[in-house]
């Protein structure tokens, strides 16, 4: 086969798969504040939490499957708890004050990991079931980062049907459109915002254990992959969730191809396309929230 | 003595205070104060956007990375230029920036604002670290000359600097304060509690708003212009990157949105409570998280609410008991 042709067939590859981990982020991010309207700026510091507990998990059993089933819900607790304790307590503070607030929470867990785990790169092996190559369209590549697509669009879909063909799915969907009307109708909501709390940053947890292996666990994973999916999130509308999808495809592309093409410029290219879209649509693409 | 003598005298006694200050508490504490005066007008500038105007701003970084980069490459490019025409294009170039940029954000508000700032700031820092044949990439701008009004070179004597940074520091705050109390000030105020009624009393709201924002942008300009220069170095990471962005908006924070002397308060209990945490352990994001937390959670209105409650309840108590007297 070209050679040409593979190299690009294999960094499309590569596209999508940094696109789905960044749409796994983005998501969380995008459905808490659609239903919440808050803006959870730790929501990175969380992602970053789930390599860590992960990392943890794998240090102390040698299983990256149970890392990858425990790391999550060890996040969703934290996550959890700062939304009952703290921003359950904040109403009165105001959109900026829930933002400063969840700053805050942000740099107090970022602080916990750096006393725990030290500030060096933690590598972790890929496991063994996922390692080696398999040969696509007659390319060679790597099998973890199928796994992690395979992963990516398993999660979504298993979203999808929680979101559009369970009852639970369509209160959160009402209480994103209107949730005082959905209160008054009876229905407890803030254990729903609990819920969504909690899924949002499952969801967070899970892409950090899954882009472990690939990045190595470090302090500034949460800056490096958090600020990207902060940009996939607003460019596509915050709340969005199609939205956020197709913005972290382009954005993988974007950097797989951008890193092909115009290797120094690759980071401006999606700075440069947010610029654009919400000069044009200040809202984002599909965003309805001003 | 009346009200207006107490009061010059006050003032009085801290400009002597301020004159002083070099050569009674040396040289590390007399930097400290010139960062303390930076930042101060720093997040003032904002606070007129977000506290005044009601506009959320994440790219405010960018006025204060173009102020020093302007003065920087001004000051290593023209031959033999002074000091002051040197900040004079530093706070130019950000004001050139924010005109430019006006008619695009002046049509929104709410978090479209912030967002939008969020987009051109990332793409400031992204263009700063990329463009290094203009800028210096990852190393910025360093080690360019600083010449003094009287003397030749501020480079060596930290008490000249002091002296001519805090002057125009001043003249700074002076000026913004006085905008809030101009009748556009209180423009200011409508608009960002009900922007509709401001329309209806005749008052174009996009172009007020550009007003406020290239004001702001100026004074952002000018502090970050003096940031670069009492550094002696301009980076991409720091004046520029999100920590630039989003730390005047904590300052403002924990010391009260909407009043003047709000972040001014803030600046100082930050840098405060950095400077004694950093003594005893290195972890300050952890302070400085809890402080955080602590300040929104137990203290909404900042550590002003806190002084304004105080002074409204003694004002109730005096009232109270003169009412007593009469009666």
């Amino acid at each position: 086969m070209d050679p040409t042709l593979s190299m690009y067939i294999s960094q499309g590859i590569h596209g999508i798969a940094y696109g789905m981990i960044l749409f796994l982020i983005a998501s969380g991010l995008s459905i808490i504040f659609g239903m919440m309207g808050i803006l959870n700026l730790a929501h990175a510091v969380f992602f970053m939490l789930g390599a860590y507990l992960c990392y943890a998990v794998v240090t102390l059993t040698g299983n990256f499957w149970l890392g990858l089933l425990i790391g999550p819900v060890l996040v969703a607790i934290v996550g959890i708890v700062m939304e009952r304790v703290f921003l359950r307590y904040a109403k009165n503070v105001g959109h900026f004050g829930e933002l400063i607030l969840t700053m805050g929470i942000g740099s107090v867990i970022v602080a916990v990991i750096k006393m725990i785990w030290g500030t060096e790169n933690k590598p972790l092996p890929v496991p063994e079931q996922l390692q080696g190559m398999v040969n696509l369209f007659g390319v060679s590549y790597p099998i973890y980062r199928l796994f992690v697509i395979g992963l990516s669009v398993a999660i979504l879909i298993f979203m999808l049907l929680l979101l559009y063909r369970t009852r639970l799915g369509k209160i959160v969907r009402a209480a994103v459109s209107d949730r005082d009307m959905v209160n008054a109708l009876g229905i407890n909501i803030n254990l729903v915002f609990m819920f969504v709390f909690g899924i949002g940053t499952w969801m967070a947890g899970v892409a950090g254990v899954a882009i472990a292996p690939i990045l190595t666990v470090f302090p500034g994973l949460s800056d490096q992959v958090g600020m990207d999916a902060f940009i996939v999130c607003v460019t596509g509308g915050l709340g969005s969730l199609p939205g956020a999808f197709i913005v972290s495809i382009v954005f993988g592309f974007l950097s797989s191809y951008g890193v092909q093409f115009v290797s120094q410029f690759a980071p401006v290219l999606m700075v440069i396309f947010m610029a654009i879209v919400l000069a044009i649509k200040p809202v984002g693409l599909f965003g309805t929230k001003g | 003595m009346n009200k207006t003598m107490r009061n010059i005298a006050l003032w009085l006694v801290l400009f002597a205070f301020l004159a002083f200050f070099p050569s009674l508490f040396g040289v590390y504490y007399t930097n400290m104060v010139v960062t303390f005066a930076i930042f101060s007008v720093y997040a003032i500038s904002l606070n007129m956007l977000m506290g005044y105007t009601g506009l959320l701003s994440f790219g405010h970084s960018m006025f204060f990375g173009f102020g020093g980069y302007g003065t920087a490459l001004a000051l290593r490019h023209i031959e033999g230029i002074g000091l002051i025409p040197a900040i004079g294009i530093g706070a130019g170039a950000a004001v050139l920036l924010a005109l430019i940029l006006c008619p695009l954000v002046t049509r929104v508000s709410g978090t479209a604002f912030a967002m939008l700032h969020l987009a051109f700031g990332q793409l400031m820092y992204v263009m700063a670290l990329k463009l290094y044949t203009i800028t210096g990439g990852e190393d910025g701008i360093g080690n360019f000359p600083i010449p003094g009004i009287f003397t030749e070179s501020l480079k060596s004597s930290p008490e000249n600097f002091y002296y001519i940074a805090m002057v125009i520091l001043i003249l700074c705050v002076f000026l913004m304060w006085y905008f809030t109390k101009t009748p556009f000030g209180q423009v200011q105020v409508g608009i960002r509690d009900n922007d509709m009624r401001i329309a209806y009393l005749g008052y174009k709201i996009p172009q007020s708003k550009a007003v406020i924002y290239v004001a702001a942008s100026l004074f952002a300009g000018v502090a970050g212009s003096l940031y670069g220069l009492s550094h002696n170095l301009v980076s991409a990471d720091g004046s520029l990157g999100i920590w630039m962005a989003f730390s005047p908006m904590i300052y403002i924070m924990i010391g009260g949105v909407g009043y003047f002397f709000g972040p001014m308060l803030g600046t100082a209990i930050f840098q405060l409570v950095d400077e004694l945490v950093l003594r005893y352990t290195e972890s300050t994001e952890l302070v400085m998280g809890i402080v955080l937390v602590l300040v929104i959670m137990f203290l909404p209105g900042g550590f002003m609410g806190v002084f304004d409650k105080l002074a409204n309840k003694l004002k109730a108590r005096t009232s109270k008991r003169e009412e007593e007297k009469t009666t």
